[in-house]
């Protein structure tokens, strides 16, 4: 998943970065709400947001960003832990809330959480797609009941695709999901990692919209 | 031990009027049976001046026309039987006539006009004709007191009775002018300086303005203390919460990339960087604890189900819902439960012994009983420095805010503490 990391800490904001990353995520890390004035196009499977940042409140960024109509999960970490504060962070649009200190791998398990609820309301981490199966949870996919070995971004762009599934993923957000700000990519790399996802799940798996982007559907869950 | 009783301001106005009363009585009363010693006497003497002047009228009559055979007149003989007794005495001293209760001898040896006093008698003297015969009449002593004291007495009674009727009335009036006092009481019961929209509204009494003052001046500071408190509660919360997440998440990168030696290591730094999380978050909630309690039903099951229980096998019996505030209550079961992990237990179970009676009950060694008792003054006592910890203080904190306390039953296996959350629970089975 590509993340955007708010927080202002850098202890707990590189930690955060470094164990999300090892886990297979995208993470980009701000450390302030000002450094994610050019980020509101960009597109991102979860927002992490501390509520407490130096130059405004995160609940207030959410809340703004809620009120433009942009629907990406968004996972509160605060030190507030007050009956009425997680009210106010749910009621502001969070779509969950992690009190500190917490356990990163619980914060991974409910970004997985989050994110599934996300993904056009499947429940499980265990989707079907005809042959294909994807586990969220466990990072792999299987074509036929064998499992496929997928590269980083082969995973990454199947993951966003997952987490989509049914729509349309324009391919500059897909090209942003995958790859983040940090590499620098050759101009059809995506269409080389899509073209590797076909060979190794099945041709009928993604769907090309021409000139648009890319989709994938015929889900069943599992 | 024997407490002082508070003196009350009823009681003291009640006896003070009761007193009052008394003395009132008691100072008029003699006032009455002075002034009343003269007028009684002054009657007295008209009286007898009065029936001296009929009897001499009467028997100058009779000498007119009996002559010196009046003594014997019958007409006599029953005349000045009454309030009075009176004697007709010849110049020679002896008792020519007299009245029933008259003495036999003259009440004066010599004839004496006028006002005299005799041994008994007050005597008024008036002479009869021109022979030196004397006609006295008098009031004995004894009765003439008994007239001053039945007048003295009558005055006394009627003084008595307004005083306590006054005092009746006044302590009425002490009771009903105290009930503006009492009324302020029902509603500092009620009243929550922290609420804005609860003050204490306008005093009833011009002497209970300036206590009104001094509440809601002491209501307005507490609330500002609070608020400040709050408020620092909150920065502590974020400068010692967010460094430890940062130490957890550092810790949990670090186990990832290390070998399997330095792993170990690292774990157990991680292991107690949980436990001083543990022990940050209770001191967080000991600061909270008292400032507002925010009552909601709760269930256990759901509410434990949240906290962070590892290595324990934790299980609800019955139904397990109580009404707290389920901030607080969550501090307080975590802090048990982290108490009976620390202590060696494995399985603890959570009951409702009672209503708003939360039964932490787990399977350790426990405590022996000269420990339970000097926990149990502890905790009564609130002396929290004599070997209580963080949790055991916590939770009785918790406790105490809801109104109950924190009690130490005897089990026969392991260690169990009732978190009552109400007032007075007679007896939990």
């Amino acid at each position: 998943m590509r993340l955007l990391l708010i927080e202002d800490d850098p202890t707990l904001g590189e930690g955060l970065r470094d164990y999300l990353r090892a886990d297979g995520h995208r993470v980009d890390w701000c450390q302030s709400l000002a450094a994610t004035e050019g980020l509101h196009d960009e597109p991102y499977d979860a927002w992490l947001v501390d509520w407490q940042l130096p130059d405004g409140s995160g609940v207030a960024w959410l809340r703004t960003r809620r009120n433009r109509g942009d629907a990406t999960p968004a996972l509160l970490l605060t030190a507030r832990d007050r009956l009425q504060d997680r009210v106010t962070g749910l009621d502001s649009g969070a779509d969950d809330y992690l009190v500190k200190p917490f356990a990163p791998e619980e914060l991974g398990a409910r970004l997985r959480a989050v994110s599934r609820r996300a993904g056009a309301g499947a429940a499980r981490s265990r989707i079907r797609f005809g042959d294909v199966e994807v586990d969220l949870g466990a990072r792999a996919a299987f074509a036929q009941g064998a499992r496929a070995d997928l590269t980083a971004r082969e995973w990454a762009l199947l993951e966003a695709l997952v987490l989509r599934a049914g729509r349309l993923v324009p391919k500059a957000d897909l090209e942003r999901l995958v790859h983040g700000f940090d590499s620098e990519v050759a101009s059809n790399a995506l269409e080389v990692h899509v073209s590797a996802l076909r060979r190794k799940l099945g041709r009928e798996l993604i769907e090309t919209v021409r000139g648009l982007g890319y989709r994938i559907c015929d889900r069943t869950p599992s | 031990m024997n407490p002082k009783r508070t003196p009350s301001i009823r009681a003291r106005l009640s006896n003070a009027l009761l007193l009052w009363a008394v003395l009132w009585g008691l100072g008029v009363a003699v006032a009455v049976g002075y002034a009343t010693q003269r007028e009684v006497d002054e009657l007295l003497d008209e009286s007898l001046q009065s029936a001296a002047t009929l009897l001499t009228s009467a028997l100058a009559v009779a000498y007119r026309e009996a002559g010196a055979g009046v003594e014997a007149s019958p007409a006599l003989a029953a005349g000045g039987e009454g309030d009075f007794a009176w004697q007709l005495v010849a110049d020679n001293g002896a008792v020519l006539r007299r009245s029933a209760n008259a003495p036999a001898t003259a009440l004066r040896a010599n004839a004496t006009a006028g006002f005299s006093v005799t041994t008994g008698w007050r005597v008024f003297g008036a002479a009869l004709g021109s022979e030196g015969r004397m006609l006295y009449v008098a009031h004995s002593e004894r009765e003439r007191v008994e007239a001053r004291a039945e007048a003295a007495l009558t005055g006394a009674l009627a003084a008595l009775a307004i005083g306590l009727l006054a005092h009746w009335w006044l302590r009425a009036r002490v009771r009903h002018e105290l009930r503006p006092l009492e009324r302020l009481t029902d509603k500092l019961l009620r009243h929550d300086p922290l609420d804005r929209a609860g003050q204490l509204g306008a005093a009833e009494r011009a002497e209970l303005v300036p206590v009104h003052e001094a509440i809601d001046d002491l209501g307005q500071r507490l609330a500002r203390r609070v608020a400040n408190e709050r408020a620092f509660s909150a920065h502590a919360a974020h400068a010692l919460r967010t460094p430890l997440a940062g130490m957890d998440a550092q810790l949990a990168v670090a186990l990832r990339e290390a070998t399997p030696p330095v792993q170990h290591r690292l774990q157990r730094v991680r292991d107690a960087s949980g436990r001083l999380q543990r022990v940050v978050q209770a001191l967080l909630d000991l600061f909270r604890v008292g400032a507002d309690v925010r009552r909601a039903s709760v269930d256990l099951r759901a509410l434990l189900a949240h906290l962070p229980i590892e290595a324990l096998e934790v299980s609800v019996q019955g139904p397990g819902a109580v009404a707290a505030d389920p901030d607080l209550l969550a501090a307080a079961l975590a802090n048990l439960l982290d108490n009976a992990q620390r202590y060696g237990a494995r399985r603890v179970v959570v009951s409702v012994p009672a209503p708003d009676v939360v039964r932490v009950a787990d399977d350790g060694p426990g405590a022996g009983t000269e420990r339970l008792q000097s926990l149990r003054a502890a905790l009564e006592s609130q002396t929290y420095d004599r070997g209580v910890g963080l949790g055991l203080m916590l939770a009785d904190l918790v406790a105490r805010s809801h109104g109950g306390s924190l009690s130490l039953p005897d089990s026969a296996q392991g260690f169990v503490v009732d978190l009552a959350l109400t007032q007075a629970v007679a007896h939990i089975p």
